[in-house]
């Protein structure tokens, strides 16, 4: 059993509560414990428009807290991954940098050490576990089921910063989805952006951006739509009536968080998964009963 | 030992003068133990300065002169010739290097003038000590080793035969003709590749002077300038040379038939397990590829191989065996030419994703007439005849991530397969090119590119992002800078120009050929202007695109340069060796044998004394790299013209 | 609170604005010098078909220095950070920080943040998260808290008004 503090950043633990319960349920399955702490704030990367020192020094301060517990820190959210990963990368390589941020962390009695790795729920699944550890629990094979994976751009973007998969051919979610028995195939718009972050300021337009993209999904046939990502959920699944307006479509794609998916393969019940949170059609491909 | 020691100084027009107060350097020059004159001009290496050092030896008697200027790489040869013709033996002569090492350096003038003293404080301390030295002479094996039978090999191979020498021509592949058989037509005059390269491939296989080696490798060199022993690899054809009458009816028999991936068609055709390239091939014999043949590789064909049963003239041969040959040389000339990048490296442009991405090179297999489709533009996907094509160039030239440097073909390349795609699909083919910058450097490429420009060609100045499959077509997202818009282009195929770069196995070539590469992994040129196709490896040139990306004009051109190059050696029977080379002390030498293990060259063997052994250097193998000198623990180990007792003295001055 | 400290044009500012000044020189001086203007970041730019956002012409703006005329564009605020620039740039140049640091100038030379921006900087300043927790409906009407769901009580800054104060200490002397 390895153990990683969970750090849920914001949209996750306000609103996106199936993509917790599912990691919640999946993770110690595969023998992943979670360790749960206080105090965590946002990662600063919503709003690194209006202020990147604030975003970088918000991220430290987050890695700090979880560097007193001398563990490695598992970022569920693409978003604060990338934060966190970022502001590592330059307080690791900028001592003036290191030095600044130290000063302002040292006011709630806060040291970034630079110790603790940062994974992403693709890093813990595809690295850590393994696909062959999942195959061996996967006990309801998902027979065939036509999939489309959505990575998120900030998990596969940019690549200087080192993230979880390749930037133009990310395959890990790819391996994962096989070993539960589903089908992925390959996309045009697989890379294409959710809008997500437009969200702030120009929230038509965001839901454009993810109705053009989700319309192209239904339109290849897929059974389904995979996504690890809060925001990109958020957008796919909580609006995508919304998202069907701008593009005059009805959209009925069932998105799953991949750890539901997972989680129904391994014989969760829906119930625990949250998969009855998910507003996009998932009834409609009768995966696991209550 | 020197007591009476000459000083010049060079003020290199103003880039030395302007750093450094030659004034006070002449000055402090005069006031060293053993100088007895001291002289400044404005070009030393000029006929005036020459003169000056001249005429001051007679003058003053001098027994050794020591020279404040340029790097000795520059201009040592050019002084030990004007200290020889001034009567003093031309290794009592000692560079301070003021220019390199200094001025071009430093800004401040006060602490450059001192650091340029201290410099002519040690070179004047060795000055004192230095001994005059005879230069011996090497013979010089009067044959050349061409590597590589592409344009720039075929070539430099027949220039040098022409000039009267043996050459040998090694072909890794099993014909000559590299890259160049591979084209269908030369920008910018259209001429057909095959029908003027072939000429010289036949002239290669009947000329006496040259012996042709294909389908072998060069796998080891040792030597030096004018003698050089050269190991090289005959791979096994398992075909009989002699026998083959290059009928081709195996290829046809062979149980593989169209099944193997064929290399010379860049993977649009196929082939069989015993092939020829192409039906030019020289030689024109048959080759079976052992990593495929199914009786090589599962010890068994059906019920017998079939190519044996088709051969009327009986020379298959299974049996056949790797060979070793030796050859023995004076000068090498490398010509192993250039690797297309692979595009698959940029994922986006959809290379690994769809058939109906291609690169240049394979779209010069499709429009040849001798190609596997004969000549008719096809897409890979369906075998269907594209409405729509479109270029991108620069794929991964000019490009940080991936090769930084232009390939200086693919503009061409683009424009020239517009003119021949007009011609076979009508003009109203749609031809897109996206292109960053057009370059026609070359002569009458310009003309060429405004040829194309008259010809209903869609040029987008822009770079697409990503090239994506929509169903059975392709689209490309492509900002044009010249209109400010975006276009979506659909095409039925998309050609990618990939970067030029450097063999595969470049740098372990490098290893046996004792040369260098450049950051781009090229061979390296000892000068990029002055010297641009020796090496750093005296005796050994490089021609075409193993030293940069070039066109086959440029490529033919180096050729012939590193020929002439090279026949400026071979015409000569003997060459003067350096005596700047190392020599054992034999009271030190413990037999050790340290030194053997550091030199590069084998120039050192162990000689039994008795019941003693001790080191004895080759003097004609002897490079003077100076590796043995610094690694032997005892001291024994010393170089004619930089020993230990010459050097201590010049490093106590200068520091 | 907080928003006042941030984009207020008092002092403080000035030395804010240097510093994003400074950044955006770097960014000039290494890096958008450069770009050759092939536009592949434009062509593949995702907020470009919508919001018409031209990377490339990003950068050649603040390679002639005309850093006013960007920031008092809405344009700016159209970049969705999808990164695909940064990643395809055959030059290494990265539009999408450039983009970054204009947004921070925009914010720091007390032009208008746009839309949920506001909200959102209020939120993390108060509560330290951009939102609050929420309540959220199921597919079948219900609404559901984190507690009716089993999940343990959110992490989030337990002393609110000390994390208060040590953030707007950076947001004003911008550590």
């Amino acid at each position: 059993m390895k153990s990683y503090v969970l750090y849920p950043g914001c949209v996750m633990p306000t609103e996106q509560y199936a993509y917790e319960m599912s990691i919640r349920e999946v993770l110690p399955l595969l023998e992943i414990k979670l360790v749960d702490l206080k105090d965590f704030s946002c990662c600063g990367e919503p709003i690194k428009s209006v202020n990147q020192m604030l975003s970088l020094a918000l991220s430290a301060r987050n890695i700090a807290l979880a560097e007193k517990e001398g563990l490695d820190i598992f970022a569920p959210c693409p978003m604060c991954h990338l934060a966190l990963s970022e502001s590592k990368r330059i307080l690791d390589s900028d001592p003036a940098m290191n030095e600044k941020i130290n000063k302002f962390l040292a006011d709630e009695g806060l040291t970034y050490m630079g110790k603790s790795v940062i994974v992403n729920t693709l890093d813990l699944l595809h690295d850590i576990v393994g696909v062959e550890n999942i195959k061996k629990l996967a006990k309801k094979p998902l027979n065939e089921l036509k999939v489309a994976t959505h990575y998120g751009c900030h998990l596969i973007r940019p690549s200087e910063i080192g993230r979880p998969d390749d930037s133009e051919n990310p395959q890990k979610m790819e391996k994962i989805l096989e070993a539960i028995g589903a089908k992925p195939l390959d996309y045009p718009e697989k890379l294409d952006c959710c809008g997500g972050l437009l969200t702030a300021n120009l929230p038509e337009s965001a839901l454009t951006k993810t109705g053009q993209k989700l319309q192209k999904v239904q339109e290849q046939g897929f059974d389904a739509f995979i996504d690890t990502c809060p925001w990109c959920h958020r957008q796919y699944d909580s609006k995508q009536t919304k998202a069907g307006e701008t593009v005059a479509a009805k959209l009925e794609v069932p998105v799953f968080y991949l750890t539901q998916l997972l989680g129904l393969s391994f014989g969760i019940s829906s119930d625990k998964l949250g998969l009855d949170l998910n507003l996009s059609p998932v009834d409609k491909l009768n995966l696991g009963g209550k | 030992m020197s007591n009476k020691i000459g000083f010049f100084v060079c003020h290199c027009g103003i880039n030395i003068s302007s750093t450094v107060d030659i004034k006070e350097l002449m000055e402090y020059a005069k006031t060293l133990d053993g100088v007895v004159i001291s002289k400044d001009y404005k070009y030393m290496c000029s006929d005036v300065g020459a003169n000056l050092i001249k005429d001051s030896i007679k003058k003053h008697n001098l027994d050794s002169v020591v020279i404040a200027c340029c790097s000795p790489r520059m201009h040592e040869h050019t002084f030990r010739g004007v200290v020889e013709a001034g009567g003093v033996n031309a290794f009592n002569l000692e560079i301070a290097n003021i220019r390199e090492q200094c001025s071009w350096a430093h800004e401040n003038k006060n602490l450059a003038t001192e650091k340029a003293k201290a410099l002519v404080r040690g070179a004047v301390a060795k000055a004192k000590l230095l001994e005059s030295l005879e230069t011996s002479k090497i013979k010089v094996t009067p044959k050349a080793l061409v590597i590589g039978g592409g344009i720039a090999g075929i070539q430099a191979a027949l220039d040098i035969a022409e000039e009267g020498h043996k050459v040998y021509l090694v072909e890794k592949s099993p014909s000559i003709g590299g890259r160049m058989a591979q084209l269908d037509k030369t920008f910018p005059t259209l001429d057909c590749s095959s029908c003027i390269l072939t000429p010289k491939m036949m002239e290669v296989a009947n000329h006496p002077n040259i012996e042709l080696l294909s389908y072998s490798e060069v796998i080891g060199i040792e030597g030096s300038i004018g003698n050089y022993n050269v190991k090289v690899k005959k791979k096994a054809r398992f075909v009989d040379m002699d026998k083959c009458t290059g009928c081709g009816d195996c290829m046809v028999a062979c149980r593989l038939k169209d099944r193997i991936s064929s290399e010379f068609d860049e993977g649009i055709g196929k082939r069989s397990a015993i092939y020829m390239p192409f039906p030019q091939a020289v030689p024109l014999k048959c080759t079976i590829d052992a990593e495929n043949c199914l009786l090589l590789t599962r010890g068994k064909c059906g019920t017998g191989p079939l190519c044996v049963e088709a051969c009327d003239a009986d020379a298959i041969d299974f049996k056949q065996k790797d060979e070793e040959v030796e050859l023995n040389v004076g000068v090498i000339v490398v010509a192993t030419g250039y690797d297309l990048l692979d595009p698959t490296s940029l994922h986006e442009y959809g290379y690994s994703r769809s058939d109906d991405v291609i690169t240049t090179l394979e779209m010069e297999r499709l429009i040849s007439s001798s190609g596997p489709t004969t000549g008719e533009i096809i897409r890979p996907s369906n075998g269907e005849k594209p409405k729509s094509i479109t270029y991108v160039l620069c794929v991964g030239s000019r490009d940080e991530t991936e090769c930084t440097w232009c390939c200086r073909i693919g503009c061409m390349s683009a424009l020239k397969h517009v003119y021949l795609l007009k011609e076979k699909l009508g003009e109203d083919i749609e031809i897109n090119i996206c292109y960053t910058d057009i370059r026609s450097f070359g002569k009458g490429y310009e003309e060429f590119y405004r040829k194309i420009r008259g010809m209903k060609t869609n040029f987008f100045r822009g770079r697409p992002s990503e090239v994506r499959k929509s169903g059975d077509h392709l689209t490309i997202d492509i900002f044009d800078t010249t209109t400010n818009k975006l276009f979506e282009i659909k095409t039925d195929l998309v050609v990618l120009a990939p970067a030029l770069v450097s063999r595969a196995d470049a740098t372990d070539f490098t290893r046996i050929l004792r040369i260098s590469q450049s950051i781009d992994g090229f061979f390296l040129e000892a000068h990029p202007k002055l010297r641009p196709i020796d090496t750093f490896t005296g005796g050994v040139f490089i021609a075409g695109c193993c030293q940069s990306p070039k066109d086959i004009q440029d490529s033919v051109a180096q050729a012939s340069g590193a020929a002439a190059r090279a026949a400026n050696i071979l015409s000569k029977k003997e060459l003067e060796a350096e005596p700047l080379i190392s020599y054992v002390d034999e009271d030190l030498c413990s037999g050790c044998s340290t030194c053997l293990s550091v030199c590069a060259y084998n120039a050192i063997e162990l000689v039994k004394d008795g019941d003693k052994s001790q080191a004895k250097v080759n003097e004609a193998l002897c490079m003077g790299c100076g590796l043995c000198v610094v690694t032997c623990p005892s001291g024994a180990m010393q170089q004619h013209g930089y020993k230990d007792k010459q050097l201590r003295p010049m490093i106590e001055e200068t520091v | 609170m907080g928003i006042v400290d941030l984009t207020s044009m008092g002092e403080s500012q000035v030395k804010l604005r240097n510093e994003i000044n400074e950044r955006l020189s770097r960014l000039q001086d290494e890096i958008s010098d450069y770009c050759y203007q092939c536009a592949k970041c434009t062509s593949g730019c995702e907020a470009h078909k919508l919001l018409e956002l031209e990377p490339h012409k990003i950068v050649a703006l603040l390679k002639r220095g005309l850093i006013d005329e960007m920031i008092n564009s809405d344009v700016i605020w159209t970049c969705m950070s999808c990164f695909k620039c940064r990643e395809r740039c055959p030059q290494k140049v990265a539009p999408v920080e450039i983009l970054f640091a204009l947004k921070n100038m925009a914010v720091a030379s007390g032009k208008q943040i746009p839309g949920n921006y506001t909200a959102m900087l209020q939120s993390v300043l108060s509560i330290g998260l951009i939102q609050d927790v929420k309540s959220i409906t199921t597919r079948d009407n219900k609404t559901k808290s984190r507690s009716d769901l089993d999940l343990p009580e959110i992490s989030k800054p337990t002393d609110s008004t000390k994390f208060q104060m040590i953030l707007s200490k950076l947001a004003v002397e911008k550590v």
